[in-house]
């Protein structure tokens, strides 16, 4: 039939344009990869391709990595990198070298030479950790008072509360700072983890939506049994909320570690700082290195993205769930 | 006992009053949170925007004076054009760029779950890393997309500079900021997969073209969507800061002078606490006034299904 002809057309041009597409989304990935592990002087001779290579030279039938370093008199030095006579030079004609695959791990090296990635890594995850603990328990809470608990005000103070979500950080940012400092909390993490021990406005909207769903009989068979609100909130709500309450968790987990501004503002000491800052201030130092770079961007966005492969459904599901109060 | 009996109603208003504190107590940490972390620096701020308030001395009220001198700045203009610039490309580019790729992916393909993840995942990478990367992509000599324009037989003397030319630096970031359009994708094809087959059906069977079906079916179906992420979107592009903090700086010739980088440069190294505060309620002004307006053109254009 030409109706099913035509979208089996349609299909394989989409399915030509998806492969095209991707090659595009996933250049950047493989441009960062590949330039993480290439020789330095092989990043600026041929940055776009993808597989690293270094200069290699046949000897005795072998092929040995040899670094170029500079011109004289017409002819090429090199150093021998590997083999009998690794570390000294000798003179050569240009067109004998030959470009070969060669992963190079020294921008790794290098990078985490310069770059404290265990200690930024150590701020980073203490910086979680408590973000994640104080935002799971505090919404929680507020959520099952907000869902469970029936009392006159509540519907009240859930759309101020929603209503608070239009306001930009940039109008709180500074009186913030300024309570913060007068706390004497400038330089310690704790303007970056005691807020998220008040509830967010968005989690606990996601995880009241949640409760409202667990049947009331449940709470109220336990009420009848003697078991009081908070026990009803340990032992029944929060472990039928686990796959919410994992998704919060997730969620202030990857937003702890990708924030920038609130970093940037309150931790001014270099043993302070964490991924971001740190890699920002890398960044600011090795501009023109860009292999020790890129080895510590990825360095920096690799456990997110494992993160990200592990709980893919958990995520996605995430993602759909805000959207959906619009 | 029916529930309509005067009695059963009284008693559960009794049992709803008497079950107050508990509810409360539960909510205590947002009550203290919104009281500690909005309340009170929104009105602070509010004060602190009718001050002179450089950082080591005691605010000074001076009326209107900071609004009054915002008008007469132009590197508060020049980054209000710079971040409208942004926002208003970057937005709808997004918005359209994951409509497209949601659109192909709800054709049926094979691999559906494989794209899916691919496209996601810019989104994912932080910021900062992200931001690293693009640097160096968009580097006019050695980065990714010149060389390929070079690659594809682009003259070098055509190809942009991105970050360190006036003009294309903003088209820079523009292109950055669509590589992540695959947070919004993810939300098209959700609501793209809601829209009921009949629909369609009987659309076909009026003698709809593909075209029309997009158009007076397809659309109006996921409106919803597109305008919470229409409204999101611009919240966030109005906000933009890391990337010309990272980037650019600001520059070059203060192209990329972004609203929220000169709020932070006058908090955060001019120290004039006021008059950044005047900003940040200029700004919040705005995007309330900005939703305001895109909520009541979408009761226009926006289509609720239920």
């Amino acid at each position: 039939m030409p109706r099913d002809k035509r979208r089996f057309l349609h299909v394989i041009v989409a399915q030509v344009v998806l492969v095209a597409l991707s090659l595009v989304f996933a250049l950047p990935f493989i441009w960062m990869l590949s330039t993480s592990l290439k020789v330095p002087d092989h990043i600026q001779s041929d940055s776009v391709d993808p597989i690293p290579k270094a200069w290699f030279l046949p000897r005795h039938g072998r092929l040995v990595r040899v670094r170029p370093l500079g011109i004289k008199h017409g002819q090429l030095v090199v150093q021998w990198r590997g083999g009998a006579e690794k570390g000294q030079t000798v003179p050569i004609a240009p067109r004998r070298l030959l470009s070969r695959p060669y992963l190079d791990w020294r921008n790794y090296a290098e990078g985490f030479q310069e770059f404290p990635f265990l200690r930024y890594l150590g701020n980073t995850l203490v910086i979680c950790a408590l973000s994640v603990l104080g935002t799971v328990l505090s919404c929680s809470l507020v959520a099952y008072g907000l869902a469970c608990v029936p009392w006159k005000g509540r519907e009240t103070l859930f759309w101020v509360m929603l209503s608070t979500m239009m306001i930009p950080g940039q109008v709180t940012m500074i009186p913030l700072f300024i309570l913060f400092r007068h706390l004497g909390w400038i330089n310690t993490i704790l303007p970056l983890v005691v807020p998220t021990f008040f509830g967010n406005a968005f989690f606990i909207f996601l995880l009241r939506q949640f409760y409202r769903g667990i049947p009331v009989s449940l709470l109220e068979a336990a009420r009848v049994d003697g078991a009081g609100d908070l026990r009803i909130w340990a032992r029944i709500v929060a472990p039928l909320s686990k796959p919410a309450l994992l998704m919060v968790a997730l969620f202030t987990f990857i937003n702890s570690w990708n924030d920038f501004l609130n970093p940037l503002i309150y931790l001014l000491n270099d043993r302070k700082y964490t991924l971001s800052i740190g890699l920002t201030m890398f960044q600011g130092q090795y501009n023109t290195e860009w292999g020790p770079l890129m080895a510590m961007s990825l360095v920096m966005a690799l456990p997110i993205i494992v993160l990200f492969f592990l709980t893919q459904k958990t995520f996605i599901q995430g993602v759909k769930l805000s959207g959906v109060k619009g | 006992m029916t529930d309509d009996d005067p009695g059963t109603v009284n008693m559960a208003r009794n049992a709803r009053l008497r079950r107050w504190p508990v509810g409360l107590a539960f909510s205590l940490p947002l009550v203290i949170g919104l009281l500690m972390f909005t309340a009170y620096p929104v009105g602070m701020s509010l004060y602190y925007s009718l001050c002179s308030y450089p950082i080591f001395s005691p605010p000074r009220l001076i009326g209107l004076a900071n609004y009054q001198e915002l008008l007469r700045d132009p590197r508060f203009w020049l980054s209000l054009w710079n971040t409208f610039y942004y926002a208003l490309a970057a937005v709808p580019l997004g918005m359209v760029a994951g409509l497209l790729l949601a659109l192909l992916l709800n054709l049926k393909v094979k691999g559906l779950a494989f794209y899916r993840t691919l496209f996601f995942l810019p989104t994912v990478v932080p910021l900062v890393a992200s931001c690293v990367l693009w640097n160096q992509i968009l580097n006019p000599q050695q980065g990714l997309i010149n060389e390929g324009l070079r690659f594809l037989g682009l003259p070098a003397a055509w190809t942009p500079g991105w970050l360190t030319s006036e003009t294309w630096s903003k088209p820079a970031l523009i292109l950055m900021s669509l590589w992540g359009c695959g947070g919004g994708m993810v939300l098209y094809l959700a609501a793209l997969q809601d829209v009921p087959q009949e629909l369609y059906e009987a659309a076909a069977l009026d003698g709809a073209r593909a075209w029309h079906r997009l158009w007076y079916v397809t659309l109006p179906m996921i409106s919803p969507v597109l305008l919470f992420t229409g409204i999101m979107g611009l919240i966030g592009a109005v906000q933009v800061f890391a990337q010309a903090f990272i980037m650019t700086g600001g520059g070059p010739a203060e192209s990329t002078l972004f609203y929220s980088l000169k709020l932070f440069d006058t908090a955060f190294t001019e120290f004039r606490l006021g008059y950044a505060s005047a900003m940040a309620w200029v700004m919040f002004v705005f995007i309330l006034l900005a939703t305001l307006a895109v909520m009541k053109l979408s009761n226009r254009f926006v289509y609720y299904h239920t």
